[in-house]
């Protein structure tokens, strides 16, 4: 019998975004005896828990209620920890270092770490001592929705599970999400990692480690107003700029360059918008009638419309390549009319 | 949360870019989707693994409210080991008003609840709770709260003769 330090951070909780405000409890499950105790908690810290843990495991699970007239409750994180039961952590690490949770784009690549101990080897041991199961389910939000509740995603069926057989840390390298789309660089979601330990059936809940990272879409835009390979004679147009699913903390640019290249070459900054939320996407349209201004003298260009994120620079849509020819070149012939008198 | 926009329309500016990388498609990212290192790993023989996934719960559901016209808060199932008869309408009632946590429930309505301290034997029911102290509720027209460190605890009823009257 041991006694567990049962980490609390409830201060930080992803389901609970707006202005409402929550009550949380701390819900110990004895799945031997069935005792239900709740543990007194801080809004944030670490907490031992004051039951020992009951030989079929103790089911400590994370709850929070709504103060609103539905009284909604969400649970938001459970784990079984006994003492004949192996033990699990999961943490996952994305390239964005920012946010409460931890965050990725759809396309880039995360890591999952695990670290398994109490598994046993040898022969004619069952399987809750010898391996825990690994699942990872997928959940997309519906339109308007951003964010999930852990007990709801992880009850689905996992996209894929696997078992891991070894004590210690694996490290598995996901190149991109698996959040699917009809269109995959805008899928946006979740990503659960659950273990379940093996019991032969005793417990009601097998969970022992959980975590997720949220997902967002690869932005995209389009630029429209002038278009590719149009040679402009007169006053350049107004441009309008759309875009879409801008990432949290992002700097998207409207660029003018001389010439069809831009990369590697100076260009000029015709339009800026910085979406600063920390957490959400968002979408809009600008419109930028600079181009009329900033172009002064006769050639080939090109407009880039490009977004700054932790991931670097990235293009929403092609750039739009036009020439300019505002100079009247006039093709005469001199002609004398010499009468030859002279 | 508060977003904030700014707009910037600049009248000049140069910048010299930092490299800019084309936008993945959709057929690109398709392809490294498939990539994922849980394929790897070891799968079950049989098709389903014995596992338990929280199914919907609600700790709501779960618990007994308690209610003081005002305020209300909940308990496991259970821990309310004594209920005087006139005060049965404070128990398990549609919750309404202000949720608070047990402690500050219990602090603003001692004089109509009290807590009795019970070790995990007698949650349990391996050990009975005295009888003295199981008499001596009836004398306080008080709603009993078992209680473990001051969390709400749901006491099995010993099997030894004992007269809570459990809710």
């Amino acid at each position: 019998m041991k006694s567990i330090s049962l980490l609390l951070a409830l201060s930080s909780l992803h389901a609970l975004a707006g202005t409402a405000t929550y009550v949380n409890f701390v819900r110990q499950n004895q799945q031997g005896t069935n005792v239900v105790w709740d543990m007194p908690v801080a809004p944030k810290g670490a907490a031992p828990s004051a039951l020992t843990i009951d030989t079929a495991g103790s089911l400590f699970q994370l709850w929070t209620i709504e103060q609103s007239s539905s009284n909604k409750d969400y649970l938001l994180d459970q784990k079984v920890v006994g003492a004949y039961l192996p033990k699990a952590d999961i943490k996952i690490t994305t390239l964005d270092p920012n946010g409460l949770y931890p965050r990725t784009r759809v396309d880039k690549p995360f890591t999952v770490d695990i670290n398994v101990s109490g598994l046993m080897t040898g022969t004619g041991l069952p399987d809750a001592s010898t391996k825990v199961l690994l699942e990872q389910h997928i959940q997309a939000y519906a339109t308007g929705q951003t964010s999930l509740e852990p007990s709801i995603v992880q009850s689905n069926t996992p996209l894929t599970t696997g078992y891991l057989t070894t004590n210690g840390k694996s490290v598995l390298q996901f190149p991109a999400s698996s959040l699917k789309a009809a269109d995959p660089t805008k899928a946006r979601g979740e990503e659960h990692f659950v273990i379940h330990a093996l019991p032969d059936g005793t417990i009601t809940q097998t969970q022992i480690a959980s975590a997720y990272v949220l997902v967002y879409p690869v932005a995209s835009g389009s630029i429209s107003g002038i278009i590719a390979g149009t040679e402009y004679r007169h006053q350049l147009p107004t441009v309008q700029l759309n875009l879409n699913d801008l990432y949290p903390r992002s700097s998207t640019k409207f660029m003018l360059y001389e010439g069809s290249q831009y990369n590697g070459v100076t260009g000029t900054l015709l339009k800026a918008f910085a979406w600063d939320d920390p957490k959400l996407t968002t979408s809009l349209i600008i419109s930028s009638d600079e181009l009329s201004t900033r172009v002064t003298k006769d050639g080939t260009y090109t407009v880039a419309l490009m977004s700054e994120t932790v991931y670097g620079t990235e293009l929403l849509c092609p750039p739009v390549t036009f020439s300019v020819k505002r100079t009247l070149s006039v093709n005469a012939m001199q002609v004398n009319f010499s009468d030859g008198s002279n | 949360m508060k977003a904030t926009y700014i707009l910037l329309a600049l009248a000049s500016g140069a910048f010299a870019q930092t490299p800019v990388l084309a936008r993945i498609t959709p057929a690109a990212l398709a392809k490294i989707q498939q990539n994922n290192p849980i394929a790897n790993l070891p799968k079950s023989q049989d098709a389903s693994a014995k596992v338990e996934r929280p199914a919907e719960q609600s700790i709501i559901k779960q618990s007994m409210i308690l209610h003081d016209g005002t305020n209300w808060t909940i308990v496991p199932k259970g821990a309310v080991i004594f209920l005087p008869e006139a005060l049965k309408n404070r128990v398990d009632v549609k919750p309404v008003g202000t949720l608070l946590p047990w402690s500050e429930f219990l602090s603003k309505n001692f004089g109509w609840i009290t807590t009795n301290e019970v070790t995990f034997d007698q949650a349990a029911g391996n050990i009975a709770l005295p009888a003295a102290r199981v008499a001596f509720w009836a004398k306080q027209d008080k709603i009993v709260v078992a209680v473990h460190q001051n969390g709400p605890i749901s006491v099995n009823v010993a099997k030894a003769p004992q007269t809570i009257t459990q809710r």
